[in-house]
C-alpha cells in the first residue's frame, strides 16, 4: 500500500510533468518538490536517487519501505505503485 | 476477427509536433484518433528550453509551453492521447494490428511519428556516469550546476541553445566543437555575447569522460594539433546529433541507411495505410515547423487513405 509519494522536479523538466501526470490520471496525489524553488533540497534528491537528474520520484509504503524511480519510467513507475 | 474488435480510424504512434499536428486535423474531421506516447507528449520540443523560430510567436516561446498548446489544441477536438508504448505493427488484411503496453490495437490507418532522440558519444565513461555527471536534457539536470563547471559536447542548434540555457546556472561552460559550429547565425550571435561563460574550442574530439572517486572530474579529447587537451569539470551534457526511433520496426518498414523511415511523396511508407511524419522521416529537416507542416499533409493523406477503404 502506498503511504505518500514525493517527487522532486524542476521548471522546466518535461519529463517530470508526465510524472505528474501520469500519477493523476492513476489517482494518486503527492507532494512537488521544486529544486528550483527550494535549491537546498537537491541534496536530499541525489542522496535518495544517487543522481543528479530529475524527476526522482519517491514512493514511501505503509511499512515504510521506499521504492524510488529515476526519470520518466513506466516500466519502474507503475510496480512501484501497485 | 478483427471486425469484432474496436478499431480506430488513425492510430499515431508519438505525440510530438508531428502527431499533435495531425491530430488537430483528424479529430477536426471525426476520425476517430489515438496516439500512443512512451516519453513525453510533445517530444524533443517539449525538453528544449526555448524555441525561436516556430512561427506565430514573435518573442518566441518555451519549448515545455508550446508542447502543452499543442496537446491541449489536439485534446480540444477529442484526440485520445494514451502514456504507453507501442512494440510492434503488422498488417492483417486491410487492418494494421499494434502491439502496445495496452493490449492489441487495431486501426484502419497508423501515423509513425515516434521522432528522435539524442546520441551517444560511445566514450569511456559516457555510460558509467550517465545522470552522474553525464547528461543529456539541460532543462531536466542543468538545476543541479549552480555554480559548477560544465562541459557541453556539440556545435549544432541544441548543443548551442542548450549551452546558453545551461549559463543561468554555471559558472563556466568549455563548448567542445568536433570541427566547425553549425548553429544558426543568431545562435552563433548569442553565443558571442556570451564568449565570459563559454570557451568555445573548435576542432576539439571528445575522447574520454574522466571521474575521480566517483564523480566526474574532467573531459579528455584531443585538438587539432593531435595535441591531447583536458578541461576539468563537474558535468558533461551532450548534444550531437539525433537518432531515429525505429528500432521497432526494423524487419517490418522500409528505412533508410540511418534508420529513419521511407516514405513516397505522400508520406506513404513501405506499408500501405502506414505513414510517417517529423524527425523520423527519411529527408526530414528535424525543425518543429517542418513536423507540424507534415503532420498536417499527413493528417490529409490519411483521410484519403480512409476514403479510398471505406
Amino acid at each position: 500500500m502506498v503511504k505518500n509519494i514525493t517527487i522532486f522536479t524542476t521548471n522546466t523538466c518535461a519529463y517530470c510533468g508526465m510524472v505528474k501526470k501520469w500519477l493523476g490520471a492513476k489517482g494518486y496525489e503527492y507532494e512537488e518538490v521544486n529544486l528550483d524553488q527550494n535549491p537546498e533540497r537537491q541534496k536530499e534528491a541525489f542522496e535518495m536517487s544517487g543522481v543528479l537528474s530529475v524527476p526522482v520520484t519517491v514512493v514511501t509504503r505503509t511499512d515504510e519501505s521506499k521504492e524510488v524511480v529515476v526519470g520518466y519510467n513506466l516500466a519502474k513507475l507503475a510496480p512501484a505503485i501497485a | 476477427m478483427v471486425e469484432d474488435k474496436e478499431v480506430y480510424d488513425v492510430v499515431m504512434v508519438g505525440a510530438g509536433p508531428a502527431a499533435l499536428t495531425a491530430a488537430i486535423y483528424t479529430c477536426r474531421e471525426d476520425i476517430k484518433t489515438v496516439l500512443y506516447e512512451k516519453a513525453v507528449v510533445g517530444g524533443l520540443a517539449a525538453i528544449t528550453d526555448w524555441v525561436d523560430n516556430y512561427p506565430g510567436f514573435p518573442e518566441g516561446i518555451a519549448g515545455l509551453d508550446l508542447a502543452e498548446n499543442l496537446r491541449k489544441q489536439a485534446e480540444r477536438f477529442g484526440a485520445d492521447i494514451r502514456l504507453g508504448d507501442v512494440m510492434d505493427i503488422s498488417a492483417e488484411g486491410d487492418y494494421k494490428k499494434l502491439v502496445t503496453t495496452d493490449g492489441d490495437v487495431y486501426a484502419r490507418t497508423v501515423l509513425l511519428a515516434t521522432g528522435s532522440d539524442y546520441k551517444k558519444l560511445g566514450i569511456p565513461g559516457e555510460q558509467e556516469y550517465y545522470a552522474r555527471g553525464v547528461h543529456y536534457c539541460a532543462t531536466c539536470d542543468g538545476a543541479f550546476y549552480r555554480d559548477k563547471r560544465l562541459v557541453v559536447v556539440g556545435g549544432g542548434n541544441s548543443a548551442v541553445q542548450e549551452a546558453l540555457f545551461l549559463t543561468r546556472f554555471t559558472t563556466h561552460i568549455d563548448l567542445l566543437v568536433r570541427s566547425d559550429l553549425r548553429a544558426s547565425e543568431i545562435l552563433q550571435h548569442e553565443l558571442a555575447k556570451q564568449k565570459d561563460k563559454i570557451t568555445v574550442h573548435l576542432g576539439v574530439t571528445t575522447d574520454e569522460i574522466v571521474a575521480t572517486d566517483n564523480k566526474v572530474t574532467s573531459v579528455r579529447g584531443t585538438d587539432s594539433a593531435g595535441q591531447t587537451v583536458t578541461y576539468e569539470t563537474d558535468g558533461v551534457f551532450i548534444f550531437i546529433g539525433l537518432l531515429p526511433n525505429t528500432g521497432f520496426l526494423q524487419g517490418k518498414i522500409d528505412l533508410d541507411e540511418v534508420g529513419m523511415i521511407k516514405t513516397d511523396e505522400l508520406l506513404q511508407t513501405s506499408m500501405p495505410g502506414v505513414f510517417a511524419a517529423g524527425d523520423v522521416r527519411s529527408g526530414a529537416t528535424m525543425q518543429i515547423a517542418s513536423a507540424a507542416g507534415e503532420g498536417a499533409t499527413a493528417a490529409m493523406m490519411i483521410r484519403k487513405q480512409l476514403e479510398r477503404v471505406a
